[in-house]
């Protein structure tokens, strides 16, 4: 028979047809699966009892409520809590994957250890828990001993307010030296200008929910900025299926489309670190058609009219130099936006019922800069949006008792009184309490290291600082340096003893006032699982290490362990009345509410409140909107500050070029732009790198979740190499194609990346995700992509002296 | 489908309805699916032919320059087709199966034989295939987080997503220990709609007009992803922008529709809103 299509076909079918009628191949595959079954290299999870834990995510400055099931005692699944105040049943991602955190032990460590190989090698020992104490005391005891105590530093990497950090600042003092460093982060951002322009050294709390129109400069709403919990529900909300129902409009103000520049109702793309400018022009815009809110603007605020001081110097005030200087086409120029869309815009936000203007940069861990802050405020208080409902709130803060007074020694006292090896607080950096970086430079600028000793907490420098490496090699120079990390991160592989803490799902922790959130909160995380290895709270090894110190260091921590602390600092809170410890869904913490005379807080006794704070871990203030005025500022004319007078002392204290500021005279007290000066060659260098961050990816100390690495497109990763996205035409100026490997050179440094062609990012920027690059951890996250941060060159922001970590000349060499 | 399960007597149809404008591209519903459903998590997930993504966002963007340019977001989990699921039609082992009661389409990974049709039949991608065994290597007890409730895929099978099928058990067992014959909305939700921070998902009865999906999939923004070729996915997209909604197809030039001018409960808008008209 010739074989034909036409009785190929007809013999397949009938030979299929055949095998279908026998009953052969269902035997066979009946036996395949009889088979399968019995594979033994398949895990099978143990079943049990199931049980729910409520507790608190402690991964983010966000403080979402989690609800983790249990099966017997291992945790099995983390949820949101749909009876929380901030996150109301949703969570993000790293939340999410939080239990790969936990049950992983080549990510953690799993006691006590001290180094056996190389530095940053990861080789550990195990020793017990009284042999690192010793050594750890041994060691401070001497250099105090030897009247030294100022060569011992903390970095710190808790929140500030956060009992822990209490606790690691009060080590300090007890000891006696001057260096505790914190990282900057975009709180203290917030901080510093909240102090400058109000007189308040309180967290920003921006009305989000009862806003209809948010301008959004910088901050990566969907990207994990704030409270990512609480802000991409208010998004869902935002965002109803009925168009018609949606009464908020959101403006994106970033450089590169990123999920929130690309979902919002509009994308304004100024140059990085133009923000200040768009602001000041729309403020222009708005002066100029006279329909600011003169009734807040005369009441409320100092320094919009020209003015004179009391020696009689004239000055100019916030009204002259905007309308002189920030002209939508002279913005045009600095920020490349269209001239007419900043008309629209102002306009837009200037007719919205309760308009808002939010400032950020990225997520929370990077700090922003003090005049872009600045610029922003101006603009709400130029709308009258401060002290407004769906504006900028001003509410105390969280009332939380202060530890009680010790007695330092001599040697503590003496050892305070040398000066901070970063300068904070002094003339050059009057708001700043501490900087990093010039701690970093001071150590490798001295032949020998300063520092003996360094202590981190909660804290990963050697990879989170956008410094070019430059806390990397100070770690080198270090002569001993401890680390208080559960997991082994970059820095902890760099330290010499381990004295490892709980993850957060074992400990008890407190959380202060999630970014940005518009009512006092306070969250209380605790154990949802027994510590699986042998590691203990970082509060309790903080007392215990006081202890074995002994001495008047051990007499200031009077205390058997961290519980008694938080408790101690929680009484405030009992003390200072008003407060809720449960929570219902129906009475969203945001919306107004009218507390009635009557109306009973639910607790009745301080030990009533503490067990339903510990059993909910919830502390909140329902909102109240706006406040009194009188008192409201608290800065030298008692006014809302245009022009901040604290800001003119600082400068007739050190001097204008001292605090790194561009302008001179009166616009240095206000709000401005000022070209960002780079040592490096614009034709040398012609491109600028702008790392970005993402919510699917940690960033910070925390590592990601590897499930994370699910969510991330093979643009962003692939294999060992990631990406950096350019524009096509920046692309095609160099000849680079999609996927083509790259070396982005700094003046400090050279990373390999692939090309990722993206239309979404600003044409001459070379856009690199930051959380990739690590050295350490375990293979999920190991030499997978780069760290963008190693080539960072960063000039300090004027007065504040943060990192200005956008604005890194680089320039792309294909390898 | 209302006329094929159980002799007529209507069923349920359990589907889903993602908002677009909602989705925030955040990826908590593809990790809460993985932590949920004891997914494989191995130290290469960039390789995406490979890796096991039950749930995946697809990122897809308007390809217009800058600064026009913007991303958006599909999550997909399987679609679970109706009437005759592509992937239930090629099944050899019957490891595969559309139950008439819930809608659901089911993974029997025991009787799976590995021929991976049903990966190749599936147009949606939702299909994967179980190159190695589940990934928890000795020493580490990353098995130790394994939920009891969804049984851990060995080599040589195919898994997909499930509609969370454990928790509508779960929430049977609740119905009956209770004397209830019904199971109501919020009893049974999956993983992912609980999830999502941004409450973008939407999980119900399309057959119980009470629940939330059946009013949502009358929205004249509802689409769903490769309609045309009659798989009839139970789950359901919505978006506002006519970009988004237009990739949700393969269109010839002018063959797509906006949506203008549609009602939907009449006096409650009536133009083309978006981003476009802003
Ligand atoms: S947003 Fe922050 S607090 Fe909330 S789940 Fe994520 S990491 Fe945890
Ligand atoms: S969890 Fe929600 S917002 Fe995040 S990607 Fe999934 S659907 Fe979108
Ligand atoms: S319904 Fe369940 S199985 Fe399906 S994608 Fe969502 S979480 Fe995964």
């Amino acid at each position: 028979m010739k074989l034909t299509r036409r009785n190929f076909i007809a013999t397949v079918v009938g030979g299929v047809a055949g095998i279908q009628v026998t009953p052969l191949p269902w035997k066979f595959t009946d036996d395949v699966a009889i088979w399968t079954q019995n594979w033994p290299w398949v895990p099978v999870p143990p079943t049990g009892e199931f049980s729910e834990v409520s507790s608190v995510c402690n991964l983010c400055p966000g403080g979402c409520g989690i609800s983790v099931r249990k099966v017997d005692n291992r945790a099995v699944k983390i949820e949101g809590r749909p009876d929380y105040p901030v996150n109301a049943g949703g969570i993000c991602p790293v939340g999410m994957g939080g239990l790969q955190l936990l049950y992983n032990e080549s990510l953690r460590f799993t006691g006590p250890m001290k180094r056996v190989g190389m530095r940053g090698s990861g080789e550990f020992q195990n020793i017990s828990w009284d042999d690192a104490f010793r050594i750890i005391a041994g060691r401070i005891s001497a250099l105090r001993k030897s009247g030294r105590p100022e060569a011992i530093a903390a970095v710190d990497g808790n929140r500030e307010g956060t009992t822990a950090s209490a606790l690691i600042e009060r080590l300090m003092q007890a000891v006696g030296s001057p260096n505790y460093v914190r990282l900057p982060s975009l709180s203290d951002t917030y901080r510093m200008g909240n102090i400058v322009m109000e007189g308040r050294d309180a967290p920003v709390a921006y009305d989000l929910e009862n806003s209809d129109f948010v301008l959004s400069f910088g901050c990566g709403l969907l990207e994990g900025w704030g409270a990512p919990g609480r802000v991409m529900n208010a998004w869902g909300m935002w965002h109803d299926a009925n168009p018609a129902k949606r009464k908020t409009h959101i403006v994106q103000v970033e450089s590169r489309a990123s999920n929130t520049a690309s979902k919002a109702d509009l994308w304004v793309a100024p140059r990085p670190g133009t923000d200040a400018a768009l602001a000041l022009g729309l403020a222009h815009v708005i002066i100029r058609s006279g329909k600011y809110d003169a009734g807040f603007v005369a009441e409320h605020t100092f320094g919009f009219e020209d003015w004179q001081s009391t020696d009689g110097r004239p000055h100019s005030g916030f009204k002259t130099l905007v309308l002189k200087n920030y002209s939508p086409e002279q913005v045009s120029k600095i920020t490349g936006v269209r001239p007419d869309v900043m008309v629209k815009l102002a306009a837009a936000f200037r007719l919205a019922k309760a308009p808002v203007a939010i400032y950020g940069k990225g997520k929370n861990d990077l700090n922003g800069s003090l005049y872009e802050f600045m610029a922003v405020q101006s603009l709400n208080a130029l709308t009258g949006r401060i002290n407004r409902p769906g504006g900028v709130l001003l509410p105390d803060p969280i009332p939380l008792n202060p530890l009680p007074y010790f007695e330092r020694d001599d040697i503590a006292s003496q050892g305070l009184k040398k000066p901070r090896l970063d300068r904070g607080g002094t003339q050059e950096y009057p708001f700043t309490q501490s900087l990093i970086s010039n701690f970093a430079d001071a150590i490798n600028r001295s032949p020998k290291s300063p520092i003996d000793t360094l202590m981190v907490f909660s804290a990963n420098p050697a990879f989170t600082l956008p410094d070019g490496g430059a806390f990397k090699n100070a770690l080198a120079k270090i002569p001993f340096v401890v680390s208080f990390s559960p997991y082994r991160d970059e820095t902890a592989n760099m330290a010499d003893l381990i004295l490892p803490d709980c993850t957060y799902l074992e400990k008890m922790d407190d959380m202060v006032w999630p970014v940005g959130l518009q009512y006092p909160f306070y969250g209380l995380s605790k154990p949802v699982v027994k510590p699986i290895y042998d590691t203990r709270n970082c509060g309790d090894t903080v007392i215990e290490m006081a202890k074995a110190i002994g001495e008047s260091v051990g007499s200031a921590f009077p205390w058997e362990g961290f519980e008694d602390v938080v408790k101690e600092r929680a009484k405030g809170l009992y003390d200072a009345g008003g407060g809720r410890v449960s929570f219902d869904r129906a009475a969203p913490a945001w919306k107004p509410q009218n507390p009635k005379a009557g109306d009973k807080p639910g607790y009745n006794s301080f030990d009533d409140m503490w067990k339903k704070l510990m059993a909910g871990g919830l502390w909140y203030r329902p909102l109240d909107q706006a406040r009194e005025w009188p008192w409201l500022f608290k800065t030298p004319s008692g006014q809302f500050e245009f022009y901040s007078q604290l800001i003119d002392q600082a400068i007739q204290r050190a001097s204008a070029k001292d605090l790194r500021i561009a302008v001179r005279d009166d616009a240095a007290c206000m709000a401005h732009y000022a070209t960002p000066t780079s040592t490096a060659n614009r034709s040398d260098y012609p491109l600028s790198m702008m790392p970005y961050e993402m919510i699917n990816l940690a960033s910070g100390w925390i590592p990601s979740p590897p499930f994370l690495y699910k969510t991330l497109p093979d643009t962003q990763l692939l294999k060992e190499t990631s990406f950096a996205a350019v524009n096509p035409k920046t692309a095609a100026k160099y000849g680079l194609k999609q996927g083509d490997l790259v070396a982005v050179q700094s003046p400090v440094g050279e990373v390999q990346a692939r090309i990722d062609l993206f239309g979404g990012a600003m044409p001459d920027i070379v856009y690199m995700p930051v959380g990739f690059g690590h050295t350490g951890y375990d293979e999920f996250l190991k030499g997978k992509g780069v760290n963008p941060n190693a080539i960072v060159q960063a000039e300090q922001d004027p007065v504040t002296g943060y990192p200005v970590w956008w604005n890194t000349r680089v320039k792309l060499v294909k390898v | 489908m209302k006329k094929e399960n159980d002799h007529g007597k209507p069923g349920h149809k359990y589907g889903m309805v993602i908002n677009l404008d909602k989705c925030t591209g955040c990826g908590t519903c593809m990790v809460a699916c993985a932590a949920e459903n004891n997914v494989s998590v191995r130290p290469d997930q960039s390789d995406k032919e490979r890796v096991i993504t039950w749930m995946r966002l697809y990122r897809i963007t308007n390809g217009k320059e800058f600064p026009d340019t913007e991303v958006s977001y599909f999550p997909r989990p399987c679609m679970h087709c109706d009437h005759h699921p592509p992937c239930v039609s090629v099944c050899v082992a019957t490891a595969t199966k559309l139950d008439f009661h819930t809608g659901i389409v089911s993974q029997i990974y025991t009787r799976c034989i590995g021929c991976r049709y049903c990966q190749a039949a599936c147009p949606y991608g939702a299909r994967y295939f179980n190159w190695w065994d589940a990934y928890f290597p000795k020493g580490k007890g990353l098995d130790r987080y394994l939920s009891p409730e969804v049984s851990p895929r060995m080599r040589g099978v195919v898994e997909k997503c499930t509609f969370c099928h454990h928790r509508l058990m779960r929430a049977k067992s609740q119905a009956y220990a209770e004397d209830r014959r019904e199971i109501e909305e919020d009893q049974y939700q999956t993983a992912c709609t609980e999830a999502c921070p941004a409450g973008a998902i939407t999980f119900g009865d399309l057959n119980n007009p009470e629940h939330q999906v059946s009013k949502l999939t009358k929205h004249p923004f509802t689409f769903r992803l490769l309609e045309r070729i009659g798989t009839e996915p139970k789950v359901y997209y919505q978006s506002s922008r006519d970009w988004v909604r237009k990739l949700g197809d393969n269109f010839l030039p002018g063959e797509y529709q906006p949506v203008v001018n549609k009602t939907w409960m009449k006096e409650e808008w009536s133009t083309k809103p978006g981003r476009d008209t802003f």
